[in-house]
């Protein structure tokens, strides 16, 4: 079985498991199709579609030293293109080429049960790689493909709808106890073993911005986080969420500049607090998106920089949820720091010299800094601005380009330049990029923020208020506040948003979708350590006393046990026979007085049995035993004629009674219907 | 006489020894526990065992794995992937316990048969519920398990191979009725434990021809050569045939093995003694006797049999035939007569 042996023409018997294990290997391999090089894939169903048409054909196995080479080289593949084995993107590549090459040795049932597990193993790793609403349904139909598969592993003359049935109702049997066990199952806190993710691809806004850098997200549609306001909402023109702050600019980019050494400005709030929990969908990066002005850290996991900016200890790879107070509206406790004031007031000498000469002059007749920077907004306002997302390439001063030559631009241009503006005029300042506005869910209660409201605006000091936030985007295009992106110039967006956004019906679907998505990452995938303990609290259970919770637990499963072996014996049963049976057995307890049937003794034997012995009762008994070995042993007849018979017979078998043998001779006996 | 031994499995096992011992251990034990079996026996909770498969424990390490990860990542979806193929062989389990449970072993028997073949033990079994009872697998100690289906309300027979080298008694003690249905990771499985005993008839051999007339007998007999021989048919071959009845050229033309059978009008009467044998062994000797019935009884003829301890007067007939073969098997057997 293991050498180059040709195989005996393939039979039914031989295929059909074959069948199926490629099957559920074949679904596992698809879940990753997107995820593994696509090259692996490819081999992996090469090899699939391989052994089917061998076995079909009949053909033998490649050579013990072909496969070992062949798994060899793929491993080295592997080493060459991930530099490691461990991690999942390597992990999964591997299993999917080394399961693929276990396929060409796979005869036994044993070796079909691996490749089965193998589906199942790579159905975990799904799992673990994405976590999609949409996905749960493919990851649904794996596990049962792989359970109907064990079946026909198990019996290979399983029939497709047998097997199927099997295990779907195996499948939702289990169903209530996965369930229980996922709320009650003990969750660890943390990690016990870290392996490495491999290098994903970070979503959303980076720490970098060059504009025009943000436009190439404005028409991403996917969710970027969702916010769950408990008390006031801010108003649609406060909704600005904090990304990186970006300080440094080289004439054409914008970076952000790490600084531990720096301390938040101390500052008084102003206005209404919020409060609320913002979901965070996975970016792979590190920011933590928090409405304007956080007041403190959140959470553990994270870090409050000078900037006002959250950020994680870990990338956001999974999703990920924290709670939040903020302001919108803040006064600085004390002057900007001599280091601060510095860095925001840096420019690159000799670029844009047109600009620092507007700014000059706007400086000069401005009598403070707050006039100054309404000069400026005035300037953006008056000077012919265009908002677009398409607007043209600039040259190497690019703010002198953008200001005095092409005007059309969006947020990215709009706040790059108004802070150059502001630097030139002394006035410290920074851009920070982030998230504004957001589509409210009402399904949900709860605000989505899409990549494409991705934006960028500008901070700055003013003397006796600090930090002050200044959008001159909103100057050149007011509606840009109240409206998305994508509502605002429907022209940029793509022919299926343009589809979607036609039909306010679609869109109300689009927003329960959401809804739904949101509903999942809250309450599914984020059901933690956290969430377990919540739902005790509100079963009563302040604190889970381990002992008292194993025995309700203990309880329930026994419950669940017994339901289970209820529903599953239900129909198997001896005391549920058929109403022929039961009449047939009515029948013999009637004359067992007079002889106990034999258990060999079949009706017409039983019969004679009894005639021998009280011939009298031969006209009453025999017609009713000829009968049931009719209706038992003769010819299937339609299903209402038969139920007919039945009853007819179960009545003669009621109406029977039994005189003694003195006065047999008066009786008629039961008449059986003709 | 041993039990049945069949099948043997050539493959070495390091804690074979270990394993049988254990075993016997087990059987003995459930021996004492359940005590003898009369049939018919429904197949209760309390004699049912169930242990997970090869693969059962395979998948059990799967789930550990998956949820170690699932723990480790704290990942939802894996953990209820867990849970949900956890919850899935629980039921999986108890579908294997329910197909095997009530079912009712209604008889066993194993007909004679002659030494050097297979005989058969015939298992029936009934299913009195309304849902097929699907992949009962029966098997002998160390024997090779044969599967059926039984249909719901309906009865089922199984019948198993049991090696019968040489003469005497198999006695068949137990029988292992087990399913692994529906998924192959749990085996419920129960013994039956029946006093089932084959009788193996001597192996029918020998070139001596039948003795004449013997002098003893009594009453008339008559003359008649082979010519009064009357053709009667053919039937298909059983074991214990004469060769010399077989029809070989039906045979060369590739027909089935073929047996021609004659009757007499007037048969002969013959008596087999196994004084009359004297210068050949115990086991030859009843070998030849056995040939001789066979013989015999298949050309109609009226035969007795003459063993120490055992007279049997002439007669003929199946009944007859089984009385002459079973005194031989038994002869020199503690057993005793059947």
């Amino acid at each position: 079985m293991r050498s180059s042996v040709a195989l005996p023409a393939a039979s039914a018997a031989s295929l059909r498991p074959l069948l199926w294990t490629c099957a559920a290997f074949a679904g596992g391999v698809l879940l990753h199709a997107d995820r593994v090089p696509p090259w692996a894939a490819g081999i992996a169903l090469l090899l699939i579609a391989w052994r089917l048409l061998n076995a079909h054909r009949g053909g033998g196995d490649p050579g013990t030293v072909a496969r070992v080479l062949l798994a060899l080289l793929l491993v080295a593949i592997v080493l060459a293109r991930f530099h490691t084995l461990n991690g999942l993107a390597a992990g999964t590549t591997l299993l999917v080429l080394m399961a693929g090459m276990k396929l060409l040795e796979t005869h036994a049932a044993r070796d079909q049960f691996v490749m089965v597990a193998a589906g199942l193993f790579l159905l975990l790793a799904a799992c673990l790689d994405r976590q999609e609403l949409a996905r749960a349904p493919l990851y649904g139909l794996q596990a049962w493909l792989c359970c109907a598969a064990l079946a026909v592993v198990a019996a290979p003359m399983t029939s497709t709808r047998a097997a199927l049935s099997l295990a779907g109702r195996a499948l939702l049997l289990a169903v209530p106890l996965a369930l229980l066990l996922f709320v009650f199952f003990p969750r660890l806190p943390g990690a016990f073993w870290a392996i490495p993710r491999g290098d994903l691809a970070l979503t959303g806004l980076s720490d970098t911005m060059t504009p025009g850098g943000i436009g190439l997200l404005a028409t991403n549609y996917d969710p970027a986080f969702r916010v769950q306001f408990s008390g006031p909402t801010p108003p649609p023109e406060e909704r600005y969420w904090r990304g990186p702050v970006l300080h440094d600019f080289d004439g054409q980019t914008w970076r952000a500049t790490p600084s531990a050494l720096r301390t938040r400005v101390p500052r008084e709030y102003l206005g209404t607090a919020y409060h609320y929990r913002v979901q965070l969908e996975p970016s792979h990066q590190r920011w933590w998106f928090a409405l304007d002005t956080p007041v403190e850290l959140p959470d553990s996991r994270a870090l409050l920089t000078y900037d006002d900016l959250i950020i994680g200890a870990e990338p956001v790879n999974d999703a990920l949820s924290f709670a939040a107070v903020s302001y919108t509206h803040a006064r600085a406790g004390r002057p900007l720091e001599m280091a601060a004031q510095h860095q925001d007031t840096d420019l690159p000498p000799g670029a844009n010299p047109r600009t620092r000469a507007l700014a000059e002059s706007l400086r000069a007749r401005a009598g403070s800094d707050a006039a100054l920077v309404q000069a400026a907004l005035d300037y953006l306002r008056t000077g012919g601005f265009v908002y677009s997302l398409e607007p043209e390439r600039l040259g190497v001063d690019a703010v002198d380009d953008f200001l005095f030559r092409t005007r059309v631009g969006f947020c990215g241009h709009y706040a790059s330049a108004f802070v150059v503006m502001m630097r030139a005029a002394g006035v410290p300042a920074h851009v920070v990029t982030g998230y504004l506005g957001g589509e409210w869910i009402p399904f949900g209660g709860y605000l989505l923020l899409r990549q494409a409201d991705a934006h960028a605006w500008a901070e700055v000091w003013l003397e006796g208020r600090g930090w002050t936030r200044v959008d001159p985007t909103a100057v050149v295009e007011p509606e840009r506040l109240q409206r998305g992106i994508l509502y605002l110039l429907p022209q940029e967006l793509s022919v299926r948003e343009r589809l979607l956004h036609a039909s306010p019906w679609l869109t109300e679907w689009l927003q329960r979708w959401d809804a739904a998505n949101a509903w999942w990452t809250n309450h599914v995938l984020k059901f933690d350590y956290e969430a377990q303990l919540d739902v005790l609290a509100r079963l009563g259970i302040r604190s889970p006393d381990a002992r008292y919770l194993g025995w309700a637990f203990m309880l329930v499963l026994c419950l669940w046990l017994a339901f289970i072996a209820w529903h599953v014996g239900r129909s198997i049963r001896p005391g549920r026979k058929d109403a022929l049976v039961r009449s047939y057995e009515r029948l013999c307890r009637k004359l067992a007085r007079i002889a106990p049937r034999a258990p060999h003794q079949g009706p017409l034997d039983f019969a004679a049995a009894l005639i021998a012995r009280r011939p009298d009762l031969q006209p009453t008994v025999l017609p009713l035993f000829t009968r049931y070995a009719e209706l038992r042993y003769g010819p299937p007849s339609a299903q209402t004629l038969r139920a007919q018979d039945i009853r007819a017979f179960r009545q003669s078998v009621a109406r029977l009674r039994l005189r003694h043998p003195s006065t047999a001779h008066a009786s008629a006996g039961a008449r059986l219907p003709a | 006489m041993p039990e049945a031994v069949a099948g043997e499995r050539a493959r070495w096992h390091p804690f074979a020894t270990l394993a049988a011992a254990a075993n016997a251990r087990m059987a003995a034990w459930i021996r004492r526990r359940q005590g003898m079996d009369h049939l018919p026996v429904t197949l209760e909770r309390r004699r049912l065992y169930i242990l997970p498969t090869r693969a059962g424990l395979a998948f059990t390490a799967l789930l550990f794995l998956m949820l170690l990860a699932g723990l480790n990542y704290a990942n939802s979806l894996a953990l209820f992937l867990t849970f949900l193929l956890s919850g899935f062989a629980l039921v999986v389990m108890q579908q294997c316990h329910r197909n095997l449970l009530g079912t009712e072993v209604v008889a066993a028997i194993a007909p004679a048969v002659f030494a050097r073949s297979t005989g058969t033990l015939v298992l029936t079994l009934a299913n009195r519920g309304a849902t097929a009872r699907i992949r009962l697998e029966a098997a002998l100690v160390k024997g090779v398990p044969q599967t059926a289906d039984v249909p719901a309300h309906l009865e089922q027979r199984i019948e198993l191979p049991v090696p019968a080298p040489l003469r005497g008694v198999v006695r068949i003690e137990r029988v292992r009725l087990s399913t692994a249905h529906p998924f192959g990771l749990f085996r419920a499985w129960t013994w039956v434990h029946t006093e089932v005993a084959m009788l193996v008839y001597p192996y029918p051999h020998g070139r001596l021809p039948m003795p004449a007339d013997s002098a003893r007998t009594a009453g008339a007999r008559s003359h008649s050569g082979a010519g009064a021989d009357e053709w009667f048919g053919l039937r298909p071959f059983r074991p214990g045939d004469s060769p010399r009845q077989v029809d070989w050229k039906a045979y060369a033309r590739e027909a089935p093995l073929l047996v021609k059978e004659y009757v007499q009008g007037a048969s002969e009467l013959r008596m087999f003694e196994y004084a009359q044998l004297a210068h050949f062994d115990e086991e030859a000797r009843l070998s030849q006797l056995a040939r001789w019935v066979v013989d015999a009884e298949a050309s109609g003829e009226r035969y007795g049999l003459t063993i120490p301890g055992v007279q049997l007067a002439p007669d003929r007939g199946p009944e007859h035939r089984h009385r002459c073969l079973a005194a031989l098997a038994l002869f020199g057997r503690e057993d005793g007569v059947a």
